[in-house]
């Protein structure tokens, strides 16, 4: 009976996500191959596109957020590594309470988040550089409109997204097996080596997974912390799509930011066990 | 373990200052609305909370929120409709393409959200669809649906299908079962999967930036006033925004509450 | 509680104490135990065994007390840097490692070359009675006998002066258990080292032990031979808990619940074990009624009532027909049989 319901049940997400997921994809695929400055989809096809993408520059700006993402990713599993390992270990009955702190301001939409963190930041009268100016007469410089002030929002935003993931993966180590290593004589250097991270391993792919591909597409941080300082894949994209009105070229471009992404989705989720971290 | 390694103290001392990072920006939004010059200079020669009178009477204010809450409501709507089939496909029933169908559906979860956004515009546009707050509600699913399925999925894993045919067994009709086994069951998860869904909607920026037309969504407003003209006005809304989203939860939660007595 | 006078101590324990808030998990535990010694601690669950374990192995801090290994203090030494390993309950072995990789888990952490360690595992591997081609096999793949042994071969690896073993056979099922048991005797014999088994099981403790501890709310309330915690238990807790064991009540010199006369009472409690009740013989000897029967394979347990008296007997399954439920019959026994307790 269920091996014949199972298929109408999934039916309707598929037909979904088929319509408002795959469709689109396929119809910008067809646009990048489109003769540029087109807006039909009956032209004959053609990689000129492609080529003037990086005949025109526009490696740039997916190096850009190719790097930042790379960087958002590896400062988020460094901060967010011990941030997990407290919880799970050592925060006892504070473990709720400071997960729940953690996960609240997901739900406070980006834009704000950002907003707050550039007054905070803002030379002169933001609420850093004003309040040590009132307090201590100290008059410091910011990081606001640089690519590291892009930086500390990418992080900011994307944390939590590194650290539930994480989260899961450092409960899936088991404290007996660190115990056995230490007990055959493993440093903490070792037990995190030899155990903890081959262990945690799921939970920080996914976590990788998600705060790299989240952060590759992301365009708020470097606009609103970033200035003019860095373009960003996405802006790039808008650009044409927008005000150059060529989209084909934009299509292209998002094509390449697709590609990126199944380079690195399909080979982790491959590997990774989603059901054993979904069930825990 | 041994309680050698870093002393407790410094463990809280990482977490406070975790924290602080995090709510940091949160609080110098509040601060900053607390003043009624045009630029911002802190510390505020006067404290005030003129910007909330002026943005209570502005009625943009509530525009946003009514646009917000409809795309919201949508959201939940669909996503709780698809996401409780998707569940039952997901973790109930055992079928042939069940592990595709595990594998295709966190897609959309992986994927970024602009370029996911940029891609949606280009098609509704080539197919004569004029975006507006309903093309909003089709983007948020996009992401939202696969996310809900899964947090419905994980109650329904610890489900035993047996007490279904239980149920059978003691003579209910399939209706039935389905409003006194299956539904109970499923409850707790589209609960929070309505949760999640609302949200993870009214905060979303990335989506509603490229899909939304000329109808705009909160975030995407705030977005747009952050980095041009600049008032008081803007983080107060932005804090009035997270209280109204804060008051429909708790709402929810209250209804949920209320429901659950009347059984 | 002395070790054998003739073997010089491996590791003693001097009044080592592990207190949680208010409560004393381990209690002041002192013993001596000697080179080469199969010691087995032995407890109901809560008895504090697995915490003193985890303080012999240095999982724990101790509260207070000294743990001496060879005459050096190791009390302050984390489990890393302590010369000694553990077979964990859970067994603990590295899942997404392979049989190799785990037995020379040790090894690898002290820098020994990937030959010399390769040599060592396989070496092991023949120890413990695994084939060698299990060397690159996942320890997933491996059954729960096999796992055991992978466990104990891990532990053996580094050389460890000392071995701890906390229940490593609890999660076994019962047949295989009993092979392994012996296996792990023959080990010990063949090793030569010392062995500190931790178990709830008194029957296990019987089989592998030179000497047994049995502990109780954190203390060893007796410390001796398998034979002497056999035949003289201090105490109704160790007689109970050797398993089903009549304790009869002593009033002026008769045994109260069956109005029996006994010569020579020497405590307020006589302990009896099920087989010192015969059908046949005996100075001593109740007149009781059959219950229930229980065939035990090879044994026969009567459940008696005599008087107003439960009584438990064992008498070997061969030679006559069994009693059944109802049926009266004399048990016979001896004064000698008799083991008196003072509590």
């Amino acid at each position: 009976m269920s091996r014949v319901h199972g298929p109408w049940f999934a039916l309707p997400v598929g037909l979904f996500l088929a319509a408002f997921f795959a469709a689109p994809i396929v119809i910008v695929a067809w646009y990048s191959l489109m003769p540029p400055r087109t807006f039909e989809l009956s032209g004959a096809l053609t990689t000129a596109n492609y080529r003037a993408a990086f005949g025109e520059g526009y490696e740039r700006p997916l190096m850009w957020s190719a790097l930042g993402a790379a960087l958002t990713t590896l400062v988020c599993a460094l901060l967010a590594w011990p941030t997990a390992t407290i919880l799970h270990r050592s925060a006892g009955r504070w473990a709720g309470v400071v997960t729940a702190l953690i996960a609240l301001p997901i739900f406070i939409s980006e834009s704000v988040r950002l907003f707050g963190m550039s007054l905070f930041l803002m030379p002169g009268g933001g609420i850093l550089a004003g309040t040590l100016n009132a307090l201590f007469e100290v008059r410091v410089g910011s990081i606001l409109n640089s690519r590291l002030g892009a930086l500390v929002g990418l992080v900011y935003i994307h944390f939590p997204f590194m650290l539930f993931p994480l989260l899961l993966g450092v409960a899936m180590v088991p404290a007996d097996r660190i115990e056995a290593a230490r007990d055959l004589g493993a440093g903490r250097l070792a037990v995190f080596r030899e155990v903890e991270l081959p262990l945690a391993a799921p939970g920080l792919s996914i976590g990788c997974l998600l705060t790299f591909v989240l952060a590759l597409g992301a365009n708020a941080e470097a606009a609103i912390l970033g200035g003019r300082a860095v373009t960003v894949i996405t802006a790039a994209i808008e650009q044409r799509f927008n005000y150059a009105q060529d989209w084909p070229m934009g299509a292209a471009l998002t094509v390449l930011v697709i590609a990126v992404t199944a380079a690195v989705v399909f080979p982790v989720l491959a590997r990774v066990p989603l059901d054993r971290i979904i069930r825990r | 373990m041994s309680r050698s390694g870093p002393l407790p103290f410094l463990r809280a001392a990482w977490i406070v200052a975790i924290l602080a990072c995090l709510y940091l920006p949160i609080v110098s939004v509040v601060l900053a609305s607390l003043a009624n010059s045009r630029y911002m200079r802190f510390p505020h020669r006067v404290w005030t909370l003129d910007a909330y009178r002026e943005a209570v009477g502005f009625f943009q204010t509530w525009d946003l929120h009514l646009i917000s809450l409809q795309i919201a409501a949508g959201v939940v709507a669909l996503s709780v409709a698809l996401g409780t089939l998707g569940a039952m496909a997901y973790a109930r029933y055992d079928w042939r393409g069940r592990g595709l169908f595990r594998r295709l559906l966190v897609l959309p979860v992986f994927f970024p959200q602009p370029v996911l956004g940029l891609a949606l515009l280009l098609s509704f546009t080539a197919a004569g669809v004029v975006p507006s707050w309903k093309t909003v509600v089709i983007a948020h699913a996009v992401w939202i649906v696969p996310i809900v399925t899964l947090v419905i999925s994980i109650r329904l894993f610890g489900y035993d299908v047996a007490q279904e045919e239980a149920a059978f067994d003691l003579g209910a009709t399939r209706l039935q079962v389905f409003r006194e086994v299956t539904l109970p069951a499923l409850w707790p998860g589209i609960f929070s999967g309505a949760l999640f869904a609302f949200l993870l909607s009214w905060s979303n920026l990335p989506l509603s930036i490229y899909t939304s037309g000329p109808d705009t969504p909160l975030p995407v407003w705030l977005f747009s006033r952050v980095a041009t003209n600049y008032a008081p006005l803007v983080p107060a809304i932005a804090v009035i925004g997270t209280i109204v989203s804060a008051l429909v939860v708790l709402g929810l939660v209250g209804l949920r509450g209320a429901l659950a007595r009347l059984r | 509680m002395h070790a054998h006078p003739a073997r010089p101590v491996a590791l003693a324990l001097a009044g080592l104490t592990r207190r949680f808030g208010a409560l004393a998990a381990v209690d002041g535990v002192t013993l001596d135990i000697a080179e080469g010694e199969f010691v087995t601690i032995v407890g109901p669950s809560g008895s504090g065994k697995s915490t003193l374990v985890r303080l012999l192995a240095g999982l724990e801090a101790p509260s207070a007390g000294r743990l001496l290994l060879r005459g050096r203090d190791i009390t302050g030494l984390p489990a890393n840097r302590r010369p000694t390993a553990m077979v964990f309950q859970s067994l603990a072995l590295f899942d997404h490692r392979t049989v190799g990789q785990n037995i020379e888990f040790a090894l690898k952490m002290k820098g020994v070359a990937p030959k010399p360690r390769r040599d060592r595992a396989l070496e092991l591997l023949r120890l413990v009675r695994l084939p060698e081609d299990y060397y690159g096999r996942p320890v997933t793949q491996c059954s729960g006998g096999e796992r055991q042994r992978v466990a104990m071969a891990r532990a053996l690896a580094s050389d460890p002066e000392i071995l701890f073993l906390d229940e490593p056979l609890s999660a076994i099922d019962y047949r295989l258990r009993k092979t392994l048991e012996v296996e792990l005797k023959e080990l010990h014999q063949r090793t030569g080292k010392t062995f500190v088994y931790i178990t709830h099981s008194l029957e296990e403790a019987m089989v592998m032990s030179d000497r047994i501890a049995v502990m109780r709310a954190g203390r060893f309330v007796q410390v001796g031979s398998p034979e002497e915690i056999y035949r003289r238990p201090v105490n109704r807790f160790v007689a109970a808990f050797m398993g089903e064991v009549n304790i009869l009540a002593v009033e002026g010199g008769v045994l109260s619940g069956l109005g029996l006369a006994v010569p020579d009472a020497a405590g307020p409690f006589a302990v009896l074990r099920p087989e010192a009740l015969r059908l046949d013989g005996g100075a001593l000897g109740v007149e009781a009624e059959v219950a229930q029967t229980l065939l035990l394979g090879s044994r026969v347990q009567y459940h008696l009532r005599a008087g107003g008296q439960a009584l438990i007997a064992e008498v070997p399954a061969g030679g006559r027909a069994l009693l059944g439920p109802g049926d009266r019959a004399r048990f016979g026994f001896d004064a000698a049989d008799i083991a008196w307790v003072a509590e």
